[in-house]
Protein backbone atom coordinates (compact mmCIF):
# COMPACT_ATOMS: atom_id res chain seq x y z
CA UNK A 1 0.00 0.00 0.00
CA UNK A 2 2.85 2.25 0.55
CA UNK A 3 6.14 1.77 -0.40
CA UNK A 4 9.01 4.17 0.70
CA UNK A 5 12.24 3.88 -1.86
CA UNK A 6 15.65 5.27 -0.78
CA UNK A 7 14.74 8.22 0.90
CA UNK A 8 17.17 10.03 1.30
CA UNK A 9 16.32 13.90 3.45
CA UNK A 10 19.09 16.36 3.79
CA UNK A 11 18.93 18.89 5.84
CA UNK A 12 22.03 21.78 5.81
CA UNK A 13 23.79 20.79 8.57
CA UNK A 14 23.77 16.97 7.69
CA UNK A 15 21.75 13.76 6.28
CA UNK A 16 18.45 13.29 8.27
CA UNK A 17 17.64 10.32 6.66
CA UNK A 18 19.98 8.00 4.76
CA UNK A 19 18.79 5.88 2.02
CA UNK A 20 15.80 4.26 4.30
CA UNK A 21 13.06 1.68 2.21
CA UNK A 22 10.19 0.38 4.00
CA UNK A 23 7.10 -1.06 2.95
CA UNK A 24 3.74 -1.14 4.86
CA UNK A 25 0.81 -3.38 3.58
CA UNK A 26 -2.60 -2.70 3.55
CA UNK A 27 -3.86 -3.77 7.41
CA UNK A 28 -0.83 -3.78 8.91
CA UNK A 29 0.47 -2.32 11.95
CA UNK A 30 4.02 -1.28 11.27
CA UNK A 31 6.03 0.18 14.25
CA UNK A 32 9.28 2.46 14.04
CA UNK A 33 11.39 2.44 16.62
CA UNK A 34 13.98 5.77 17.00
CA UNK A 35 15.29 7.91 19.83
CA UNK A 36 14.90 11.00 19.73
CA UNK A 37 16.92 12.50 16.70
CA UNK A 38 16.96 9.33 14.79
CA UNK A 39 14.85 10.58 11.87
CA UNK A 40 10.99 9.51 13.01
CA UNK A 41 9.56 12.64 12.59
CA UNK A 42 11.73 13.47 9.50
CA UNK A 43 9.93 10.46 7.72
CA UNK A 44 6.55 11.12 9.05
CA UNK A 45 6.39 14.91 7.37
CA UNK A 46 8.16 13.34 4.27
CA UNK A 47 5.63 10.57 3.81
CA UNK A 48 2.63 13.37 4.39
CA UNK A 49 3.89 15.83 2.43
CA UNK A 50 4.25 18.56 4.84
CA UNK A 51 8.42 18.16 4.06
CA UNK A 52 7.59 19.77 0.64
CA UNK A 53 5.83 23.27 2.49
CA UNK A 54 8.84 23.43 4.52
CA UNK A 55 11.19 23.16 2.20
CA UNK A 56 9.46 25.93 0.21
CA UNK A 57 9.24 28.56 2.99
CA UNK A 58 12.54 27.82 3.92
CA UNK A 59 13.84 28.37 0.39
CA UNK A 60 11.75 31.72 0.19
CA UNK A 61 13.48 32.96 3.33
CA UNK A 62 16.43 32.09 2.35
CA UNK A 63 16.64 29.55 4.87
CA UNK A 64 17.81 26.44 5.87
CA UNK A 65 17.88 24.09 2.32
CA UNK A 66 16.43 20.89 2.54
CA UNK A 67 16.76 18.52 -0.15
CA UNK A 68 14.41 14.81 -1.04
CA UNK A 69 15.74 11.98 -2.65
CA UNK A 70 14.22 8.84 -3.21
CA UNK A 71 10.56 7.98 -4.09
CA UNK A 72 7.77 7.40 -2.26
CA UNK A 73 5.09 5.38 -4.14
CA UNK A 74 1.34 4.83 -2.27
CA UNK A 75 -1.25 2.46 -4.53
CA UNK A 76 1.28 1.98 -7.41
CA UNK A 77 1.58 5.42 -8.02
CA UNK A 78 4.06 7.81 -7.03
CA UNK A 79 3.14 10.93 -4.35
CA UNK A 80 6.98 12.09 -3.93
CA UNK A 81 6.29 15.96 -5.41
CA UNK A 82 2.28 15.83 -4.27
CA UNK A 83 1.33 18.20 -2.13
CA UNK A 84 0.23 17.41 1.61
CA UNK A 85 -3.50 18.21 0.82
CA UNK A 86 -3.53 15.70 -1.51
CA UNK A 87 -2.13 13.47 0.09
CA UNK A 88 -4.88 13.55 2.54
CA UNK A 89 -7.17 12.94 -0.28
CA UNK A 90 -5.70 9.91 -0.99
CA UNK A 91 -6.14 8.65 2.55
CA UNK A 92 -2.54 9.63 4.29
CA UNK A 93 -3.16 11.45 7.76
CA UNK A 94 -0.21 12.41 9.83
CA UNK A 95 -1.59 12.89 13.34
CA UNK A 96 1.41 14.78 14.31
CA UNK A 97 4.34 15.20 16.89
CA UNK A 98 3.53 17.24 19.64
CA UNK A 99 -0.20 17.12 18.69
CA UNK A 100 -0.47 20.44 17.44
CA UNK A 101 -4.35 20.64 17.94
CA UNK A 102 -5.98 24.35 17.50
CA UNK A 103 -5.60 26.01 20.95
CA UNK A 104 -8.32 28.52 20.97
CA UNK A 105 -10.84 26.05 18.68
CA UNK A 106 -13.08 23.47 21.06
CA UNK A 107 -12.59 20.10 21.13
CA UNK A 108 -15.66 19.59 18.57
CA UNK A 109 -14.35 22.15 16.43
CA UNK A 110 -11.10 20.66 15.97
CA UNK A 111 -12.68 17.52 15.00
CA UNK A 112 -14.87 18.77 12.41
CA UNK A 113 -12.00 20.67 11.03
CA UNK A 114 -10.76 17.52 10.69
CA UNK A 115 -13.44 16.43 8.18
CA UNK A 116 -12.84 18.97 6.44
CA UNK A 117 -12.55 17.24 3.18
CA UNK A 118 -15.08 14.71 4.30
CA UNK A 119 -19.12 15.09 3.55
CA UNK A 120 -21.73 15.19 5.99
CA UNK A 121 -22.53 11.72 6.27
CA UNK A 122 -18.65 10.68 7.04
CA UNK A 123 -18.41 13.11 9.43
CA UNK A 124 -20.97 12.25 11.71
CA UNK A 125 -19.80 8.26 11.14
CA UNK A 126 -16.74 9.39 12.20
CA UNK A 127 -17.31 11.44 15.17
CA UNK A 128 -19.43 9.10 16.37
CA UNK A 129 -16.98 6.50 15.92
CA UNK A 130 -14.22 8.80 17.72
CA UNK A 131 -16.90 10.26 20.64
CA UNK A 132 -16.78 6.22 21.37
CA UNK A 133 -12.75 5.66 21.42
CA UNK A 134 -12.42 8.26 23.45
CA UNK A 135 -15.60 8.93 25.82
CA UNK A 136 -14.08 11.66 27.58
CA UNK A 137 -13.19 14.23 24.48
CA UNK A 138 -17.42 13.92 23.99
CA UNK A 139 -17.78 15.52 27.86
CA UNK A 140 -15.20 17.86 27.00
CA UNK A 141 -16.68 18.65 23.42
CA UNK A 142 -16.91 22.34 24.36
CA UNK A 143 -13.75 23.50 25.67
CA UNK A 144 -10.83 24.82 24.08
CA UNK A 145 -8.46 22.67 23.26
CA UNK A 146 -5.37 24.64 24.62
CA UNK A 147 -6.87 23.59 27.86
CA UNK A 148 -7.11 19.82 27.75
CA UNK A 149 -4.33 17.93 29.11
CA UNK A 150 -1.54 15.91 27.96
CA UNK A 151 -3.27 13.01 27.09
CA UNK A 152 -6.66 14.68 26.39
CA UNK A 153 -4.90 16.87 23.42
CA UNK A 154 -2.97 13.33 22.18
CA UNK A 155 -6.46 11.66 21.84
CA UNK A 156 -7.65 14.66 20.37
CA UNK A 157 -5.00 14.96 17.53
CA UNK A 158 -5.68 10.95 17.12
CA UNK A 159 -9.33 12.03 16.63
CA UNK A 160 -8.88 14.90 14.44
CA UNK A 161 -6.49 12.22 12.13
CA UNK A 162 -9.26 9.86 12.04
CA UNK A 163 -12.29 12.30 10.97
CA UNK A 164 -10.42 12.78 8.21
CA UNK A 165 -10.94 9.11 7.56
CA UNK A 166 -7.20 7.88 6.42
CA UNK A 167 -6.58 4.86 4.85
CA UNK A 168 -3.41 5.21 6.33
CA UNK A 169 -2.82 6.76 9.70
CA UNK A 170 0.43 7.85 10.68
CA UNK A 171 1.35 8.69 13.66
CA UNK A 172 3.89 10.68 15.05
CA UNK A 173 5.30 9.89 18.93
CA UNK A 174 1.69 9.33 20.15
CA UNK A 175 3.11 8.33 23.59
CA UNK A 176 5.91 11.39 24.01
CA UNK A 177 4.94 13.25 27.36
CA UNK A 178 2.50 10.81 28.87
CA UNK A 179 1.85 8.88 31.91
CA UNK A 180 2.71 5.49 31.31
CA UNK A 181 -1.28 4.78 32.66
CA UNK A 182 -2.34 7.23 29.49
CA UNK A 183 0.09 6.01 27.20
CA UNK A 184 -1.86 2.70 27.51
CA UNK A 185 -4.89 4.07 26.62
CA UNK A 186 -3.41 5.66 23.78
CA UNK A 187 -2.04 2.28 22.81
CA UNK A 188 -5.63 0.64 23.12
CA UNK A 189 -6.50 3.43 20.66
CA UNK A 190 -4.22 2.38 18.37
CA UNK A 191 -5.21 -1.16 18.71
CA UNK A 192 -9.04 -0.52 18.21
CA UNK A 193 -7.90 1.86 14.97
CA UNK A 194 -6.44 -1.15 13.39
CA UNK A 195 -9.58 -3.32 14.05
CA UNK A 196 -11.34 -0.89 12.07
CA UNK A 197 -9.47 -1.72 9.47
CA UNK A 198 -7.21 1.06 9.26
CA UNK A 199 -3.37 0.89 8.37
CA UNK A 200 -0.99 2.31 11.10
CA UNK A 201 2.65 3.58 10.92
CA UNK A 202 3.96 4.68 14.10
CA UNK A 203 6.98 6.25 14.78
CA UNK A 204 7.43 6.44 18.92
CA UNK A 205 10.77 5.76 21.44
CA UNK A 206 8.30 3.94 23.89
CA UNK A 207 9.34 0.13 22.42
CA UNK A 208 7.66 -1.42 25.54
CA UNK A 209 4.13 -0.27 25.08
CA UNK A 210 4.44 -0.54 21.44
CA UNK A 211 6.14 -4.01 20.43
CA UNK A 212 3.75 -6.35 21.85
CA UNK A 213 0.92 -4.44 19.44
CA UNK A 214 2.51 -4.00 16.00
CA UNK A 215 3.12 -6.27 13.34
CA UNK A 216 6.15 -5.70 12.24
CA UNK A 217 8.66 -2.64 13.13
CA UNK A 218 11.65 -1.09 11.93
CA UNK A 219 14.41 -0.02 13.97
CA UNK A 220 15.09 3.75 13.33
CA UNK A 221 19.15 5.06 14.10
CA UNK A 222 20.83 8.35 13.06
CA UNK A 223 18.65 8.54 9.59
CA UNK A 224 19.17 4.38 8.45
CA UNK A 225 17.16 1.45 9.09
CA UNK A 226 18.90 -0.78 11.23
CA UNK A 227 16.85 -3.89 12.22
CA UNK A 228 13.66 -5.09 11.32
CA UNK A 229 11.41 -8.20 12.10
CA UNK A 230 7.98 -8.72 13.59
CA UNK A 231 7.23 -7.18 17.32
CA UNK A 232 8.23 -10.22 18.62
CA UNK A 233 11.75 -10.60 17.01
CA UNK A 234 12.61 -7.28 18.03
CA UNK A 235 11.07 -7.51 21.66
CA UNK A 236 13.75 -10.71 21.69
CA UNK A 237 16.56 -8.96 19.77
CA UNK A 238 19.76 -8.32 22.34
CA UNK A 239 20.51 -4.61 20.82
CA UNK A 240 16.63 -3.49 21.03
CA UNK A 241 16.65 -4.63 24.61
CA UNK A 242 19.63 -2.80 25.38
CA UNK A 243 19.10 0.27 23.99
CA UNK A 244 15.03 0.54 24.59
CA UNK A 245 14.33 -1.91 27.61
CA UNK A 246 17.94 -1.13 29.63
CA UNK A 247 18.93 -5.03 30.04
CA UNK B 1 -23.42 67.77 22.90
CA UNK B 2 -22.86 64.24 24.89
CA UNK B 3 -26.01 62.83 23.23
CA UNK B 4 -24.21 63.62 19.88
CA UNK B 5 -20.53 62.39 20.63
CA UNK B 6 -21.88 59.03 21.84
CA UNK B 7 -23.99 58.72 19.04
CA UNK B 8 -21.62 59.81 16.30
CA UNK B 9 -18.95 58.14 18.29
CA UNK B 10 -20.63 55.24 17.76
CA UNK B 11 -21.18 55.69 14.03
CA UNK B 12 -17.73 56.44 13.54
CA UNK B 13 -17.05 53.51 15.23
CA UNK B 14 -18.78 51.14 13.10
CA UNK B 15 -17.44 52.86 10.00
CA UNK B 16 -14.13 52.32 11.23
CA UNK B 17 -14.77 48.51 11.85
CA UNK B 18 -16.54 47.93 8.51
CA UNK B 19 -13.06 49.91 7.43
CA UNK B 20 -10.84 47.45 8.85
CA UNK B 21 -12.61 44.45 8.90
CA UNK B 22 -11.61 43.16 5.97
CA UNK B 23 -7.79 43.82 6.04
CA UNK B 24 -7.67 41.98 9.15
CA UNK B 25 -10.05 38.85 8.31
CA UNK B 26 -7.07 38.50 5.51
CA UNK B 27 -4.16 39.01 7.58
CA UNK B 28 -5.62 36.77 9.97
CA UNK B 29 -6.15 34.34 7.72
CA UNK B 30 -3.33 33.98 5.83
CA UNK B 31 -0.85 36.60 6.99
CA UNK B 32 -0.61 38.64 3.96
CA UNK B 33 -1.34 42.64 5.06
CA UNK B 34 -2.85 43.80 1.97
CA UNK B 35 -2.01 47.08 1.18
CA UNK B 36 -4.06 47.14 -2.23
CA UNK B 37 -7.25 46.75 0.60
CA UNK B 38 -7.97 50.91 -0.03
CA UNK B 39 -7.93 50.66 -3.64
CA UNK B 40 -9.94 47.78 -3.77
CA UNK B 41 -12.25 49.88 -1.34
CA UNK B 42 -12.40 52.90 -4.22
CA UNK B 43 -12.72 50.66 -6.73
CA UNK B 44 -15.93 48.83 -5.44
CA UNK B 45 -17.10 52.45 -5.29
CA UNK B 46 -16.44 53.35 -8.40
CA UNK B 47 -17.44 49.88 -10.30
CA UNK B 48 -21.02 50.71 -8.29
CA UNK B 49 -21.35 53.71 -9.38
CA UNK B 50 -20.15 52.75 -13.22
CA UNK B 51 -23.22 49.40 -13.33
CA UNK B 52 -25.56 52.53 -11.70
CA UNK B 53 -25.36 55.46 -13.49
CA UNK B 54 -23.37 54.14 -16.76
CA UNK B 55 -25.39 50.98 -17.17
CA UNK B 56 -28.31 52.02 -15.65
CA UNK B 57 -28.48 48.95 -13.73
CA UNK B 58 -30.98 48.82 -10.49
CA UNK B 59 -29.28 50.23 -7.44
CA UNK B 60 -29.10 47.11 -5.20
CA UNK B 61 -27.98 45.09 -8.29
CA UNK B 62 -25.43 46.94 -8.84
CA UNK B 63 -23.73 47.29 -5.15
CA UNK B 64 -23.97 44.00 -5.17
CA UNK B 65 -22.34 43.10 -8.29
CA UNK B 66 -19.70 45.75 -7.32
CA UNK B 67 -19.09 43.64 -4.45
CA UNK B 68 -18.31 40.42 -6.33
CA UNK B 69 -16.59 42.11 -8.93
CA UNK B 70 -14.12 43.24 -6.28
CA UNK B 71 -14.17 40.07 -4.00
CA UNK B 72 -12.93 38.25 -7.72
CA UNK B 73 -10.09 40.66 -8.33
CA UNK B 74 -9.02 39.81 -4.57
CA UNK B 75 -8.99 36.68 -5.15
CA UNK B 76 -7.04 37.06 -8.31
CA UNK B 77 -4.58 38.90 -6.41
CA UNK B 78 -3.12 36.04 -4.07
CA UNK B 79 -4.02 33.78 -7.48
CA UNK B 80 -1.97 35.09 -9.84
CA UNK B 81 0.81 37.80 -8.05
CA UNK B 82 1.01 36.79 -4.31
CA UNK B 83 1.14 33.11 -4.85
CA UNK B 84 4.67 33.50 -5.90
CA UNK B 85 5.85 35.65 -3.30
CA UNK B 86 4.04 33.83 -0.66
CA UNK B 87 6.30 33.57 2.64
CA UNK B 88 8.13 36.74 1.94
CA UNK B 89 6.28 38.88 3.65
CA UNK B 90 7.89 42.26 2.79
CA UNK B 91 7.24 41.14 -0.88
CA UNK B 92 4.14 41.00 -0.30
CA UNK B 93 3.43 43.84 0.96
CA UNK B 94 5.60 45.68 -2.11
CA UNK B 95 3.16 43.58 -4.18
CA UNK B 96 -0.05 44.56 -2.34
CA UNK B 97 0.93 48.38 -2.30
CA UNK B 98 2.56 48.44 -5.95
CA UNK B 99 -0.70 47.07 -7.21
CA UNK B 100 -2.57 49.03 -4.59
CA UNK B 101 -0.79 52.87 -5.66
CA UNK B 102 -1.50 51.55 -9.44
CA UNK B 103 -4.93 51.25 -8.82
CA UNK B 104 -5.44 54.53 -7.80
CA UNK B 105 -3.78 56.44 -9.91
CA UNK B 106 -4.92 54.67 -12.80
CA UNK B 107 -8.45 55.83 -11.13
CA UNK B 108 -7.38 59.64 -10.70
CA UNK B 109 -6.18 59.42 -14.47
CA UNK B 110 -9.62 58.96 -15.03
CA UNK B 111 -10.95 61.96 -13.32
CA UNK B 112 -11.92 60.20 -10.05
CA UNK B 113 -10.74 62.73 -7.86
CA UNK B 114 -12.39 65.50 -5.95
CA UNK B 115 -16.20 65.50 -5.93
CA UNK B 116 -17.08 64.53 -8.92
CA UNK B 117 -18.40 61.04 -8.38
CA UNK B 118 -20.75 60.02 -5.45
CA UNK B 119 -23.12 57.34 -4.95
CA UNK B 120 -26.48 58.03 -3.71
CA UNK B 121 -27.90 57.26 0.32
CA UNK B 122 -30.22 54.04 0.27
CA UNK B 123 -32.81 56.44 1.19
CA UNK B 124 -32.92 60.38 1.81
CA UNK B 125 -34.07 60.88 5.40
CA UNK B 126 -33.33 62.24 8.45
CA UNK B 127 -34.25 60.41 12.04
CA UNK B 128 -34.07 61.81 15.41
CA UNK B 129 -32.21 59.40 17.46
CA UNK B 130 -32.93 61.05 21.60
CA UNK B 131 -33.33 64.54 19.72
CA UNK B 132 -30.09 64.33 17.83
CA UNK B 133 -30.33 64.07 13.79
CA UNK B 134 -29.06 61.04 11.96
CA UNK B 135 -29.23 60.63 8.57
CA UNK B 136 -30.81 57.47 7.45
CA UNK B 137 -27.41 56.53 5.30
CA UNK B 138 -25.40 56.70 9.22
CA UNK B 139 -28.35 54.51 10.72
CA UNK B 140 -28.23 52.14 8.05
CA UNK B 141 -24.30 51.78 8.79
CA UNK B 142 -25.24 51.20 12.38
CA UNK B 143 -27.07 48.47 11.16
CA UNK B 144 -25.05 46.42 8.27
CA UNK B 145 -21.98 46.58 10.65
CA UNK B 146 -23.30 45.09 13.17
CA UNK B 147 -24.90 42.62 10.97
CA UNK B 148 -21.96 42.17 9.02
CA UNK B 149 -19.96 41.47 12.23
CA UNK B 150 -22.62 38.94 13.65
CA UNK B 151 -22.64 36.81 10.23
CA UNK B 152 -18.81 36.94 10.32
CA UNK B 153 -18.86 34.92 13.62
CA UNK B 154 -21.41 32.67 12.66
CA UNK B 155 -19.72 31.85 9.91
CA UNK B 156 -16.21 31.36 11.33
CA UNK B 157 -17.77 29.10 13.85
CA UNK B 158 -20.45 26.89 12.09
CA UNK B 159 -19.09 26.39 8.03
CA UNK B 160 -16.95 23.86 6.99
CA UNK B 161 -14.73 26.87 5.58
CA UNK B 162 -14.92 29.72 8.29
CA UNK B 163 -13.44 26.23 11.01
CA UNK B 164 -10.76 26.03 8.11
CA UNK B 165 -9.83 29.74 7.93
CA UNK B 166 -9.33 29.75 12.07
CA UNK B 167 -7.78 26.80 11.80
CA UNK B 168 -5.03 27.74 9.46
CA UNK B 169 -4.67 30.90 11.28
CA UNK B 170 -4.02 28.79 14.34
CA UNK B 171 -1.48 26.25 12.73
CA UNK B 172 -0.94 26.53 9.08
CA UNK B 173 1.07 22.79 9.04
CA UNK B 174 -1.68 21.31 11.48
CA UNK B 175 -4.45 22.15 9.24
CA UNK B 176 -2.54 21.10 6.17
CA UNK B 177 -2.43 17.89 7.98
CA UNK B 178 -5.98 17.30 7.83
CA UNK B 179 -6.49 18.54 3.84
CA UNK B 180 -6.55 22.24 4.06
CA UNK B 181 -5.06 23.61 1.00
CA UNK B 182 -3.32 26.65 2.66
CA UNK B 183 -2.95 28.63 -0.94
CA UNK B 184 -6.97 28.19 -1.73
CA UNK B 185 -7.72 28.96 1.77
CA UNK B 186 -5.47 32.19 0.72
CA UNK B 187 -7.40 32.91 -2.27
CA UNK B 188 -10.62 32.94 -0.40
CA UNK B 189 -9.17 35.17 2.20
CA UNK B 190 -8.33 37.56 0.02
CA UNK B 191 -11.73 37.20 -1.61
CA UNK B 192 -13.62 37.87 1.37
CA UNK B 193 -11.02 40.59 2.75
CA UNK B 194 -11.50 42.40 -0.62
CA UNK B 195 -15.74 41.81 -0.68
CA UNK B 196 -15.70 43.17 2.89
CA UNK B 197 -13.44 46.35 1.50
CA UNK B 198 -16.28 46.55 -1.02
CA UNK B 199 -19.60 46.16 1.08
CA UNK B 200 -17.88 49.11 3.39
CA UNK B 201 -17.06 51.26 0.31
CA UNK B 202 -20.91 50.75 -1.14
CA UNK B 203 -22.51 51.75 1.99
CA UNK B 204 -19.66 54.24 3.38
CA UNK B 205 -19.38 56.09 0.07
CA UNK B 206 -22.98 57.47 -0.17
CA UNK B 207 -22.00 59.65 3.08
CA UNK B 208 -19.37 61.55 0.92
CA UNK B 209 -17.70 61.25 -2.48
CA UNK B 210 -15.23 58.39 -3.95
CA UNK B 211 -12.18 60.08 -5.18
CA UNK B 212 -8.90 58.24 -5.61
CA UNK B 213 -7.34 59.98 -2.32
CA UNK B 214 -9.71 58.33 0.05
CA UNK B 215 -8.29 55.22 -1.01
CA UNK B 216 -4.96 55.71 0.97
CA UNK B 217 -6.91 56.97 4.02
CA UNK B 218 -8.91 53.96 4.04
CA UNK B 219 -5.93 52.02 4.13
CA UNK B 220 -4.41 54.61 7.66
CA UNK B 221 -7.23 53.74 9.27
CA UNK B 222 -7.67 50.03 8.55
CA UNK B 223 -4.07 50.03 9.66
CA UNK B 224 -4.52 52.57 12.69
CA UNK B 225 -7.67 49.60 14.00
CA UNK B 226 -5.64 46.80 13.09
CA UNK B 227 -2.39 47.76 15.35
CA UNK B 228 -4.39 49.23 18.10
CA UNK B 229 -6.44 46.00 18.23
CA UNK B 230 -3.89 43.02 17.47
CA UNK B 231 -3.38 42.58 14.21
CA UNK B 232 -5.42 38.90 13.67
CA UNK B 233 -7.88 39.76 16.47
CA UNK B 234 -11.71 40.26 15.17
CA UNK B 235 -12.44 41.14 18.66
CA UNK B 236 -9.12 43.55 18.39
CA UNK B 237 -10.69 44.91 15.84
CA UNK B 238 -13.94 45.95 17.58
CA UNK B 239 -12.31 47.31 20.64
CA UNK B 240 -10.07 49.62 18.40
CA UNK B 241 -12.79 50.85 16.02
CA UNK B 242 -14.32 51.69 19.70
CA UNK B 243 -11.24 53.51 21.15
CA UNK B 244 -10.20 54.83 17.86
CA UNK B 245 -13.92 56.26 16.71
CA UNK B 246 -15.04 58.20 20.03
CA UNK B 247 -11.14 59.55 20.33
CA UNK B 248 -11.90 60.77 16.61
CA UNK B 249 -15.53 62.48 17.38
CA UNK B 250 -13.84 64.21 20.57
CA UNK B 251 -11.36 65.62 18.71
CA UNK B 252 -13.12 66.74 15.99
CA UNK B 253 -15.60 68.18 18.68
CA UNK B 254 -12.71 69.91 20.54
CA UNK B 255 -10.29 70.44 17.68
CA UNK B 256 -11.66 70.29 14.43
CA UNK B 257 -12.45 68.09 11.38
CA UNK B 258 -8.71 67.56 9.98
CA UNK B 259 -7.91 66.06 13.73
CA UNK B 260 -9.21 62.34 12.91
CA UNK B 261 -6.07 61.40 10.70
CA UNK B 262 -3.45 62.72 13.52
CA UNK B 263 -5.94 61.15 16.12
CA UNK B 264 -5.65 57.99 14.16
CA UNK B 265 -1.75 58.29 13.13
CA UNK B 266 -0.72 58.47 16.83
CA UNK B 267 -2.74 55.32 17.89
CA UNK B 268 -0.53 53.48 15.26
CA UNK B 269 2.73 55.06 17.09
CA UNK B 270 1.34 54.88 21.06
CA UNK B 271 1.00 51.52 20.44
CA UNK B 272 3.94 50.36 18.36
CA UNK B 273 5.92 52.19 21.52
CA UNK B 274 4.07 50.57 24.08
CA UNK B 275 2.29 47.23 23.49
CA UNK B 276 3.80 46.58 19.80
CA UNK B 277 1.45 42.97 19.49
CA UNK B 278 -2.17 45.66 20.09
CA UNK B 279 -4.31 45.15 22.78
CA UNK B 280 -5.28 41.95 22.11
CA UNK B 281 -2.36 40.42 19.97
CA UNK B 282 -1.78 36.83 20.69
CA UNK B 283 0.89 36.05 18.23
CA UNK B 284 3.28 35.86 21.55
CA UNK B 285 1.18 33.99 23.45
CA UNK B 286 0.29 31.31 21.13
CA UNK B 287 3.73 30.67 20.62
CA UNK B 288 4.64 30.09 24.50
CA UNK B 289 2.16 27.41 24.40
CA UNK B 290 3.69 25.19 21.78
Amino acid sequence: MLEVRDLMVFYENGLAINGVSLAVERGELVGVLGSNGAGKSTLMYTISGIILDRKLKEERRGGERITVFGEIVHRGEEITGLKASMRVRRGIVLCPERRRVFPESSVLENLKIGAYLRDRSEQREMLEYTWRLFPNLHRLRSRAAGFLSGGEQQMLAIGRALMAKPELLLLDEPLLGLAPAVQLKVIEAIRNIRELGITVLVADQYARPLLPIIDRGYVLESGSITLTGSGAELRENPDVRAAYFGV
Amino acid sequence: MLRSILIYGLINSIILALTAIGFSLTYGISRVANFAHGALYVLAGFAAWVLFYRLGLNYYLALFLAVVMVALIGAALYRFALIRVRGMPISEIIVTFALGTALLELLRFFGLFGSNYGLPPLRRATLQLSGVPVDFQRVAVVVIGVVLIAALWLFTHYTKVGLAFRAIAQDEQAAMMVGIDPDRMATLSLGLGSALAAIAAVVLLPLGYIAAESGTNILVYAIAVCILGGLESPAGVIVASLLIGYAQILSVAYFGPHYQMIVALLAILVTLVFRPSGLFGRQKELEERV
